[in-house]
């Protein structure tokens, strides 16, 4: 599955996307362990994340497979 | 009557006075506009720009959703959004919205509904400062 950082979060993981493979499908839980064991620094924005699957906002029930597009969204300041 | 709902994402200015007014609204009393400026100054600091950055194609369907949500309980005719990103300098537009609606009340609680949800959930972020140096062209 691909998965795209923005804001500060391309600092954090130093890239604006990685590929996260998912031969099964994983719950929030898992996303984020394999999250931090890639790009450790994630860990202090973790709290503030909030995660989105092909463009949707998801909740913590959600899970993620190959060929989803997860985007892992900090706090938004447009306008 | 289903509101019409133009969105645009752009990196070029935008021009107030050729943005194109809500179509559908011959039948609107009031149109109201809102237009979100860079201002000269972030977190106490003067600045010369701001860099914006978003997640283009879910900015663009939060941004539809949130105009659908907010058309049940301020039913506009029609709403133009345009969110600029990239570098955008002190006092050009960031944001411009319309809307159209046959009485003011309504549209003003639109544009003001909108604004307030934009900054909760659309994904577009104030990406970084930029001062006047850093505006600046390399010299090659």
């Amino acid at each position: 599955m691909r998965i795209l950082f923005f804001a500060q979060l391309k600092d954090a993981a130093g890239c604006a996307s990685a590929e996260l493979a998912a031969p099964k499908p994983i719950n929030g839980e898992q996303l984020w362990a394999e999250l931090l064991r890639k790009f450790p620094a994630l860990g202090a924005h973790r709290r503030t994340v909030r995660l989105a699957k092909n463009s949707e906002y998801v909740g913590q029930e959600a899970t993620f497979t190959d060929g989803d597009e997860v985007a892992l969204i900090p706090p938004v300041s447009g306008g | 009557m289903n509101m019409q709902i133009e969105i645009q994402l752009t990196q070029c200015p935008i021009r107030v006075d050729n943005a194109r007014l809500p179509a559908g609204s011959s039948d609107s009393g009031a149109l109201v506009e809102f237009t979100g400026v860079v201002r000269g100054e972030e977190k106490g600091e003067s600045i010369a720009a701001l860099e914006y950055e978003a997640y283009n194609a879910m900015a663009v369907r939060v941004m539809r959703q949130i105009c659908e949500s907010l058309a049940t309980l301020h039913p506009c005719h029609a709403v133009v959004i345009v969110h600029r990103t990239g570098i955008i300098p002190v006092g050009d537009a960031a944001i411009y919205i319309c809307a159209a609606a046959k009485h003011r009340a309504t549209a003003f609680a639109l544009v003001t509904g909108f604004m307030d949800r934009l900054k909760q959930d659309v994904p577009i972020w104030k990406r970084r400062a930029l001062t006047s140096a850093q505006l600046q062209p390399r010299a090659k």
